[in-house]
């Protein structure tokens, strides 16, 4: 054994000395399967927003949803329609029987024949 | 993003766009209570022929001075009513028989108003087919209710 001294270990001396401090084991495989997590997380799945940016984003989804909100506005015209309508046959109706029946034309408590006007037959079915 | 929002915005304008167009173009009917608008209601709801609608409207217009000048005198008849019965409460007292002479007319006035509106009726439900005579005198019972149960 030759008692010269290594070039190489003051150099090795000198790195462990110069040496980060190391995380103890069992903290730096926490730290890594942190690190994985949050990579996918950010690349993995989408956010609400998302998926509906992407289904309206084909042309084909676009053009039949805006189809359907037209029909849809449609559907409750004609529901809005229909109840208006009826109103209104009811007032026309009305309307028409003040015409017709001198009698309801001004609302008269001590009339008896405002209950017993022709315009309300009692059968309808009758010419 | 920015599409998505785009579309949704586009969907919700077509819609109201939709909604609000047929409204209109719906409520663009008859409208008004003068005897003409009453009877291109009735032409419209109950689907009459050009020939029944001219009958009828001939109809109505035969009796509407006759039954306007019975309004008249039904207006009048009520303005005396209220006369007696201001003096009653007033006065305490009533000429019996000047009532009795108002109550007679008044029973013939009615009476006069029934047939008249009656004939009225008869004669433009003779117009119609069966089916439509039903639907007139339905349309007329209904008016007649209440207005809450109207429908």
């Amino acid at each position: 054994m030759s008692s010269e001294p290594d070039p190489l270990d003051p150099l090795l001396q000198r790195w462990s000395q110069a040496r980060p401090q190391m995380p103890a084991p069992e903290v730096l495989a926490t730290e890594v399967w942190r690190r994985i997590a949050d990579a996918e997380a950010a690349g993995g799945e989408p956010t609400l927003w998302g998926r509906l940016d992407a289904v309206f984003s084909r042309p084909s989804f676009a053009a039949v949803f805006i189809a359907a909100c037209t029909l849809f506005g449609l559907f409750l015209a004609e529901v809005r329609l229909s109840r208006v309508q009826a109103q209104r046959n009811v007032q026309l109706a009305q309307a028409y029987i003040r015409l017709i029946d001198p009698l309801l034309e001004q609302p008269n408590p001590g009339s008896p024949a405002t209950h017993n006007s022709p315009a309300a037959p009692a059968n309808p079915a009758s010419p | 993003m920015n599409r998505g929002i785009i579309v949704m915005l586009l969907g919700i304008i077509g819609g109201a766009l939709s909604h609000e167009g047929w409204l209109t173009y719906k409520q663009s009917g008859v409208s008004g209570s003068d005897l003409d608008a009453q009877l291109a209601w009735i032409k419209s709801d109950l689907q009459l022929t050009p020939e029944q609608y001219a009958r009828i409207k001939a109809i109505h217009q035969e009796s509407s001075p006759h039954l306007h000048a019975l309004a008249s005198r039904v207006a009048r008849m009520r303005d005396e009513f209220n006369a007696f019965e201001r003096q009653r409460t007033t006065t305490g007292e009533i000429d019996f028989l000047e009532f009795a002479q108002f109550i007679q007319e008044r029973r013939r006035i009615d009476g006069e108003c029934l047939q008249s509106t009656r004939q009225l009726v008869d004669a433009s439900a003779g117009v119609m087919t069966p089916r439509q005579r039903e639907r007139y005198l339905s349309l007329l019972s209904a008016a007649h209710r209440p207005a809450g149960s109207a429908n």
